[in-house]
């Protein structure tokens, strides 16, 4: 599972909208999944993920302010479902569904209060147990792919993030989900350096490497030269999530994504739940179950839609065990199916998610012995021997390659993005071994702009087309911030007080270190 | 509700792949065949993908990761910066980039001195060049200017910065002169590329000896690999198929639904209207008194008030507000007896 989010805090702002994107995760996603991995340690039913935490999404829930909102926010969101409750009272379908999320949000403020509000601590305490497998990703998610004629800026992402991972987690990272699955070849020097041992790629990665893979994406190959392993994703398991044909996440019994009462509710009594100037958003609070292809929605039935994903964890995993047994047939050899989500599509999205995903890992522990759930590292060190290749350029986006990030909505940025990973590759060179503090700190904080500058989430929001004004904003932003360090620190003329102002909002990654940028 | 439908479409367009290129792209696609591409073998493609009901790749993950920014707009209420970027950085450069085995995107930037000098030295003949891309074809080789496999000219204007440029090439290197070509055939380099290596669109042909796997259990693994399932028909049909989805410049419409949880609208007409009806339900008595409404007990405001609101269903609502004072002694009810019908009626006129 990829967990990701952008870096989105703004101290300067009372109220951020873009700063929901966290609070929603938090109360959809990642507390949902801390619970039932919290009920799966006290059943006792053993279970292995490989879970990616992006190192803007650790900062973000480790972020003081960010956790003082949080709590402002579900504050709010109680509050509404009490009112729900209220309101729905000659409508018990409702009511009922009022009361469940009531339910869930008072849960979601109890564990982030027991877990000191930091949530990342209770990530770490299932890794330490065994449980997950914590992988890093690049510092802000930048597309390597499209970095690539710039590769002291990949190092830089691929330290950047390491570094704040052995801080955070008290050990080195064993593997990295590349950001957006993006592979080019070469860039596996660069996680070796950072002594990464293993990375993802989706399905035509290792498909299209050279020369062809022996046992196809079901074992994993060693990059040629650096013996970085690769894990590549299986489609066909991929598919049963994602597909919008045939995917789970579009059963009519599933909750309806886009039925949310900050749209559905009358102004004045929603006023209070949404944006300060009026614009409606999502509360999480949605009533309705998909229902069918018409716009017109049925009541949401939890009863219903728990069977169903009871169901589809059975179908899952019977899929996974045919699969298996087929390939093991004429494989001679353990394969391994990697089947890799987006986090946030769990509960977010897919609102049955992390039920299904329970329902799953309790099945592979109880019903079968065919199958288990295991991390790379563990089929590393029962696999060690594998094919030497060289995966092919790909990423997990639209049609497979770099299109998403490189089209006429977003292909601008790239001209400036390069210039300024060329002059904090300058600045490195020149200022190497200053004893200066106040140079070191503008030069720190010129890597952070650059950093934050090439999260691929700027990219990926231009390439959708619509809510673009954020995203051209931060991508300006930061290489406005960059441009003016640079030519600060270049003539010898540093203005303190709005570097100290820089420092504020744009604090991730307090210990960075502008020598990585080489 | 407005919003939320901008964003749905602008998702359904996105994953039918009907979001229109920028023109940059679609004007460096039309030169570019012009000038040499193969037209009929393009054509061709461009046919085939006229397929129903197909997938792209990475369509649900590019929506579902939409789902995490789904927002309105924000209001804008920066900080405003004083400077825009620069247009220039005073570099010399061109840079190719990779966007899928077939595409590869040229950005380049060249000093005005530079221009300046090519000026002085080709005199009249610099007014009279053709600026081109030269596109040269230099796999497994190391590249001196003089030894590609292969080239292609792309004409372009004076002013543009950037250019997509088609190479049909998959699996090859490529490297990029930005130069003039003067009346009498000689081509000028003004600038050069790096050099990029467009991906595989299918397996690799080389199969290494020590591993050699018989051909048919390749395309077994192959078609699995993308999801295809045991009894599915893999090999060629499959990599054809696999061909067109990923290849470029493309419009699939296979993509009808992006699944259930997008709402659909009649399809005719975007016309639509929603209403429901809330109940507003007030009052007021001595700040002590205990007040039910329906029989369940509810808060007063510090002044005795309170207001309560009802989502109101088609029927009867019968409410007994009944108010009991502190020392017990007095009781009051009053009953609102409500009761909501709704009709619905569609007219559409020819």
């Amino acid at each position: 599972m990829h967990g990701h989010l952008p870096y989105v805090r703004h101290p300067e702002h009372e109220d951020f909208l873009e700063e929901d994107w966290l609070y929603e995760g938090i109360t959809e996603t990642y507390i949902p999944l801390i619970s039932m991995y919290e009920k799966l340690v006290e059943d006792g039913v053993d279970f292995r993920l490989t879970m990616t935490l992006s190192p803007t999404l650790i900062s973000m829930l480790s972020d003081p302010l960010l956790q003082e909102r949080y709590l402002k926010h579900i504050n709010r969101l109680i509050e509404l479902a009490h009112k729900e409750i209220e309101r729905t009272t000659w409508q018990p379908p409702f009511q009922h569904l009022a009361i469940t999320y009531l339910n869930q949000f008072c849960k979601a403020r109890e564990t982030f209060e027991r877990y000191g509000r930091n949530l990342v601590t209770a990530f770490k305490k299932f890794q330490d147990m065994g449980k997950l497998e914590i992988i890093t990703c690049g510092a802000t998610h930048g597309y390597f792919p499209l970095m690539d004629v710039c590769r002291e800026s990949v190092r830089a992402q691929v330290k950047v993030a390491a570094n704040h991972y052995e801080k955070v987690f008290g050990r080195r990272p064993i593997g990295i989900w590349l950001p957006e699955c993006g592979y080019h070849p070469g860039h596996d020097e660069i996680l070796k350096e950072a002594g990464i041992r293993y990375f993802f790629t989706d399905s035509h990665g290792v498909l299209h490497g050279n020369p062809r893979p022996k046992y196809g994406v079901f074992a994993p190959v060693y990059c040629k030269g650096t013996g970085v392993a690769c894990f590549a994703r299986d489609l066909e398991s991929s598919k049963q999530v994602w597909s919008s044909i045939e995917g789970y996440p579009g059963d009519y019994n599933y909750r309806e994504f886009y039925r949310d009462v900050g749209f559905d509710l009358e102004f004045e009594y929603i006023k209070p739940y949404i944006h300060p100037d009026g614009i409606r958003i999502n509360t999480g609070i949605k009533y309705y179950r998909i229902t069918g292809t018409s716009n017109i929605k049925e009541p949401y039935v939890p009863q219903w839609a728990r069977e169903r994903a009871a169901d589809h964890a059975g179908n899952f995993m019977f899929n996974r065990q045919k699969q298996v047994e087929y390939l093991y047939d004429f494989m001679q050899k353990k394969p391994i199916l990697v089947s890799p989500y987006d986090a946030e599509l769990f509960g977010h999205w897919w609102y049955e998610g992390p039920q299904w995903l329970d329902f799953l890992i309790r099945k592979i522990a109880f019903d079968q012995d065919q199958i288990r759930l295991i991390t790379p590292s563990e089929y590393l060190a029962e696999n060690p021997r594998n094919q030497v290749i060289t995966p092919s350029q790909s990423s997990w986006g639209w049609k497979g390659y770099s299109e998403m990030w490189l089209q006429g909505s977003n292909d601008w940025v790239y001209r400036h993005l390069h210039a300024a990973s060329g002059r904090m590759t300058e600045l490195t060179k020149q200022f190497q071994h200053t004893s200066d503090n106040l140079v070191r700190r503008a030069l720190n904080q010129a890597l952070r702009e650059l950093l934050l500058a090439q999260s691929s989430d700027w990219g990926f929001i231009l390439g959708t087309g619509t809510h673009t004004n954020y995203a051209v904003k931060r991508t300006k932003d930061h290489l406005l911030r960059f441009t003016r360090l640079y030519e600060d620190i270049k003539s010898n003329s540093i203005d303190q007080d709005w570097l100290a102002d820089i420092e504020y909002k744009d604090n991730v990654f307090p210990d960075i270190d502008f020598r990585v940028h080489q | 509700m407005a919003i939320l439908r901008r964003v749905k479409d602008k998702l359904k367009k996105m994953i039918k792949g009907e979001k229109k290129a920028s023109t940059r792209t679609s004007t460096s696609r039309f030169s570019a065949k012009k000038i040499l591409r193969s037209i009929p073998e393009r054509l061709k493609r461009k046919e085939a993908l006229k397929e129903p009901k197909r997938e792209i790749l990475g369509a649900r993950e590019t929506a579902v990761g939409q789902t995490k920014f789904s927002h309105p707009e924000t209001p804008k209420r920066y900080r405003a910066m004083p400077q825009d970027l620069p247009s220039q950085y005073g570099q010399d450069k061109l840079i190719l980039q990779v966007r899928d085995p077939w595409w590869i995107h040229s950005y380049w930037e060249v000093r005005g001195d530079t221009l300046e000098r090519f000026k002085e030295q080709l005199k009249d003949q610099f007014y009279k060049a053709k600026r081109l891309l030269r596109v040269y074809d230099v796999s497994h080789i190391i590249f001196d200017g003089k030894n590609a496999h292969r080239f292609f000219d792309i004409e372009i204007n004076d002013y543009a910065t950037s250019w997509y440029i088609d190479t049909a090439g998959p699996g090859r290197s490529w490297c990029v002169d930005y130069g003039l070509l003067l009346p009498d055939g000689t081509f000028v380099t003004i600038l050069r590329s790096n050099t990029v290596y467009t991906p595989l669109e299918g397996p690799s042909w080389i199969t290494d000896e020590e591993w050699m796997i018989p051909e048919e259990m390749f395309a077994r693994l192959y078609g699995m690999g993308f999801g295809l399932g045991q009894s599915s028909p893999v090999g060629k049909a499959w990599q054809e198929r696999i061909k067109h989805v990923l290849s470029s410049g493309m419009s699939s419409p296979g993509i009808a639904s992006m699944a259930s949880p997008v709402k659909k609208l009649p399809k005719e007409r975007k016309f639509w209207l929603v209403v429901d009806c809330e109940l507003i339900v007030y009052g007021a008595t001595e700040p002590d008194a205990k007040v039910t409404v329906q029989d369940r007990e509810i808060k007063l405001r510090p002044d005795g008030t309170f207001t309560l609101r009802f989502a109101l269903p088609d029927g009867k609502q019968v409410i007994p507000v009944k108010a009991v004072s502190s020392d017990q002694i007095e009781e009051r009810t009053i009953t609102p007896i409500v009761s909501r019908e709704t009709k619905n009626s569609i007219l559409v006129k020819e």
